[in-house]
C-alpha cells in the first residue's frame, strides 16, 4: 500500500495520477468528500485502487464509531492490506496533513485531528510506501 | 532565475532571502524591495519597521505595492536584482480588494494573472525571490473566503516552484532545499540578530 501525504493544496491528487499513469490505466478512484469509501470485494477487477480524502472518512468513522473508530479504521485498512496482497494489486491512500496548525478550541475539532494523526501513524506503518507532497514535488519519507 | 522561499511565521524567511538577493546582484546591480503589507493596525506598522531596518544598512530601494504587480513590471531591467515580500500578503490584497473573492472562477483568473506578473518580473530581472509562507497543515477552513484563498495560493505556490531554480523551505532558521542546488545567500548560516 501507499500512503500520499501532504498539506492542502500541495498536488497530492495531480502527482498520484501521473505517478500511476492513471490516464490509461483501469483504476478505481474514490473520492471520500464526495462519495462513500467502501470495503473490498469480489466485483474489483482494477489492479489500482485510490482512496481520496481519507481525513474526511475518518471524520465519518468518528461520527459513526465514537470511541471505537480507531479499531474499526485499523480494521478498514488490514482489509485492504489483505486484498492487495491477493495478487498484483495497489491500493494507494490520499490523506490531508491536517495537525499542524493551531489547537482548535473546539473538543470534536480536537478529537478529530488527534485520530487523523493515530490513523495516518497506523497506514504508514501498513504501507510500503510513503511519499510527502509539497508544492508538487514529493518526498519520500517511507 | 527565481528563488522560492517558503516557510512558518518567524521561520528566517526575509533574512535568507535578503541575504539571497544579495548573493544574486553583481557589482552595481540593484536591489529592489516589494513590500506588500498593508499598515493596518499598530503590530502591523511595527513589523514593517523591523523589516525596514533589516535592510537600511543595504542598498535597498524599497516599492510599496500591495497589489497590481503588473504596475511596477515594466520599472526593472536586467540589472535588477527584486524580493518580493510576500506572496501571502499579494494574494491577500488581491482576493480580496473587492467582494468578487466569493466566485471561485474569477479568483482563478486572479491568481492566473498574479503568477503571469510573476513570469513577467522574472523573465526582465536577473533574479527574483519570492517570500510565501506554509500554511497548509493545519487543516482547510470551512469557510468560503478562507478556502479558496487557501487553494489559490496553494496554486500559485506549485505553478512557481515548478518554473524555480530554487525552493526553499525555513525550519527554525535553516534553509531546507527542495528543489535546485544549495543556493546563493543561504550559506554560510550567519549568525542573526532577534
Amino acid at each position: 500500500m501507499h500512503f500520499v501525504s501532504g498539506g492542502a493544496f500541495q498536488g497530492k491528487r495531480k502527482w498520484v495520477k501521473v505517478h500511476y499513469s492513471l490516464a490509461n490505466k483501469p483504476h478505481i478512484w474514490c473520492n471520500g468528500y464526495e462519495e462513500e469509501w467502501f470495503l473490498p470485494n469480489d466485483h474489483i477487477m482494477e489492479q489500482i485502487v485510490v482512496f481520496e480524502g481519507a481525513e474526511q472518512w475518518i471524520r465519518r468513522m468518528l461520527d459513526e464509531h465514537g470511541q471505537e473508530s480507531m479499531k474499526q479504521i485499523v480494521s478498514y485498512f488490514t482489509a485492504w492490506k489483505t486484498w492487495e496482497m491477493g495478487g498484483e494489486r495497489t491500493v494507494v491512500w490520499i490523506g490531508c496533513e491536517i495537525g499542524q496548525g493551531l489547537v482548535p478550541l473546539d473538543e470534536k475539532e480536537r478529537i478529530w485531528r488527534d485520530i487523523v494523526g493515530w490513523s495516518y501513524q497506523r497506514l504508514a506503518a501498513m504501507c510500503d510506501r510513503v511519499d510527502r507532497l509539497w508544492c508538487g514535488i514529493a518526498e519520500r519519507i517511507k | 532565475m527565481i528563488v522560492f522561499i517558503s516557510g512558518g511565521v518567524r521561520s528566517g524567511k526575509s533574512r535568507v532571502a535578503e541575504q539571497c538577493a544579495q548573493r544574486l546582484a553583481d557589482e552595481g546591480d540593484r536591489l529592489h524591495y516589494i513590500a506588500t503589507a498593508k499598515k493596518t493596525d499598530e503590530e502591523m506598522a511595527e513589523r514593517i519597521r523591523h523589516h525596514q531596518l533589516q535592510r537600511e544598512k543595504g542598498r535597498w530601494k524599497t516599492w510599496e505595492q500591495p497589489h497590481t504587480l503588473r504596475e511596477i513590471v515594466s520599472f526593472f531591467h536586467t540589472c535588477d536584482v527584486v524580493l518580493l515580500d510576500c506572496l501571502t500578503n499579494l494574494w491577500a490584497n488581491e482576493m480580496f480588494q473587492d467582494e468578487q473573492w466569493q466566485i471561485e472562477e474569477k479568483m482563478q483568473k486572479r491568481a492566473q494573472n498574479v503568477y503571469r506578473d510573476i513570469l513577467d518580473l522574472a523573465s526582465r530581472t536577473k533574479g527574483l525571490v519570492i517570500v510565501s509562507n506554509e500554511l497548509f497543515n493545519g487543516g482547510v477552513p470551512s469557510d468560503a473566503g478562507t478556502y479558496l484563498y487557501m487553494k489559490g495560493l496553494g496554486w500559485l505556490h506549485q505553478q512557481i516552484v515548478a518554473v524555480s531554480s530554487v525552493a526553499i523551505v525555513m525550519q527554525y532558521g535553516i534553509p531546507i532545499v527542495k528543489k535546485g542546488e544549495r543556493p546563493c545567500g543561504t550559506e554560510p548560516f550567519l549568525p542573526c540578530n532577534f
